[in-house]
């Protein structure tokens, strides 16, 4: 190996090796164990379940899955459990497909995901970043579901007239933030969607909850999650090399 | 042959960036010059299985990019320096480079040691643990190049990689092209003719999308005798030949 500028820069001032040592293999090998980074208690569980190192380390690299972003998201959804106290609104419920949409359309893309073009040339599949990422952030919010519900109280009933409607527009911001590569639009599509189905709700009854107690919306949510799923597996579908 | 394109072409909606070109390289160093929006890039990220052609045959380490699991072999070994390195910028350059050899499938007992021979391999080992945000520019490039050869790759497609080297780095990375291109084919698209003249044994220059020289970098020095603009002889050639395609 020819270095830089000498073969291990900066450790050739040792001189001539005792012997037969051979002082660059020594260097390297202690650099390894030094340098290497001890992956966390997360991601050596998502190494195993995975079977994939590098996806494990995408999945923890996850622009919308970092602290500052669930902070975020405990804080809204917080907020608006107090104010849901109060008032006898479930706003959390009508918060969190919104917010779950916009952590969804920032799991991976150009503009806030720095390496995507790098990762697009790497043997694990973007495409499988991607789906590990959006899986991740949905996994994270049906937890904060079942927890906000178990601390109001409104139990079942409330995360599944959450959680469905959720899984739909976070669908939608997916396929759009996709479809566009730009999760900006994919974040503006989700919300846009979540306010129509508020809206409609609205139209329906005359309540904004409408939206996440009717029963008959659980058909539509599920249908447009679907069609957005096919969506995104079409737009992440395996580019032929020739056509 | 580890790169074997046929008649190959990429469209932007009606704009073509790159126009029939066709292209055999086995080991060695191989320079891409021409202007901006020659279509150089475009051509390093078809050879990169980033952006897929509108048309014609791509076959790299003679495998088809078209298929999941060929695709996924070139790529393991595979080294790609894009012209936009993103980062992240709370890594260190040891976290960085190590994610992208865990990426590249790399068996993760071996990680650690290529890790450290490739930050040593461009002279980042004592910026080994800094984070990302506190290098300079051209830092920032070896940490590119350092993740682009972690995986010591058969094919290393480089795009622009001595944007930001000081002279002095630009000649130590000239001698790494030149290692590299002992025992792989290695692709470098640069503006800089003295990079060619320096480390390449053969030179493509494009122009619009298109193929107008494709030779040696004596050939390219030979084209300019008497002829174009330029300070060094391979400008010359550069901008005569250009000029005579433009004509």
């Amino acid at each position: 190996m020819t270095g830089w500028d000498e073969p291990m820069s900066g450790h050739r001032e040792a001189g001539p090796a005792p012997g037969d040592v051979d002082l660059d293999r020594v260097w390297l090998g202690v650099a390894a164990q030094v340098w290497r980074r001890r992956p966390g208690p997360a991601e050596r569980a998502a190494g195993r379940l995975l079977r994939s190192p590098g996806l494990a380390r995408a999945l923890v690299t996850t622009p919308s899955l970092l602290l500052g972003w669930v902070i975020a998201t405990v804080v809204i959804l917080l907020a608006g459990a107090g104010i849901a106290l109060g008032t006898g609104t479930p706003w959390v419920a009508l918060l969190a497909p919104a917010v779950a949409a916009a952590g969804i359309a920032y799991a991976y893309g150009p503009g806030i995901d720095p390496a995507w073009e790098l990762s697009q040339s790497m043997a694990v599949s973007d495409r499988m970043v991607l789906l590990v990422r959006a899986l991740a952030v949905f996994g994270l919010n049906a937890v904060l579901g079942l927890a906000a519900s178990a601390a109001s109280g409104a139990a079942a009933a409330v995360t599944f007239g959450w959680l469905v409607p959720m899984t739909a527009v976070c669908a939608l911001a997916l396929a759009t933030a996709t479809v566009t590569k730009s999760p900006n639009v994919g974040v503006a599509a989700g919300s846009a969607g979540w306010v129509i189905a508020l809206l409609s709700g609205k139209a329906a009854d005359g309540q904004f909850t409408a939206a996440i107690t009717d029963a008959s919306f659980v058909l539509p949510y599920l249908a447009l999650a679907v069609c957005c799923a096919a969506v995104v597996l079409f737009v992440t579908r395996i580019p032929r090399g020739t056509r | 042959m580890n790169v074997e394109l046929t008649d190959l072409n990429r469209k932007f909606g009606h704009t073509r960036a790159v126009a029939g070109v066709s292209l055999e390289a086995g080991p060695g160093v191989f320079g891409l010059l021409g202007p901006n929006g020659a279509g150089k890039t475009s051509l390093l990220r078809m050879m990169a299985t980033v952006l897929p052609p509108t048309s014609g045959k791509l076959r790299l380490l003679e495998r088809d990019p078209g298929s999941y699991g060929p695709r996924r072999e070139i790529r393991r070994r595979l080294g790609y320096l894009p012209q936009n390195l993103g980062y992240y910028p709370g890594f260190t350059v040891a976290d960085f480079v190590e994610y992208f050899a865990l990426l590249k499938d790399m068996p993760p007992g071996q990680v650690p040691r290529a890790v450290a021979a490739a930050i040593e391999h461009v002279g980042l080992g004592d910026r080994a643990r800094s984070k990302l945000r506190t290098l300079s520019g051209g830092m920032l490039r070896r940490a590119g190049i350092a993740q682009a050869i972690v995986n010591e790759p058969e094919l290393l497609l480089l795009d622009e990689p001595t944007a930001g080297l000081d002279p002095e780095q630009r000649v130590s990375f000239r001698a790494l092209l030149r290692d590299f291109g002992q025992r792989s084919t290695v692709i470098v698209s640069t503006h800089l003719v003295e990079d060619v003249a320096a480390a390449c044994t053969e030179v493509m220059l494009m122009d619009a999308g298109r193929v107008v020289f494709h030779g040696t970098p004596g050939e390219l020095i030979a084209r300019g005798e008497g002829h174009g603009v330029g300070d060094a002889p391979l400008e010359r050639g550069y901008s005569a030949v250009l000029a005579a395609a433009r004509s």
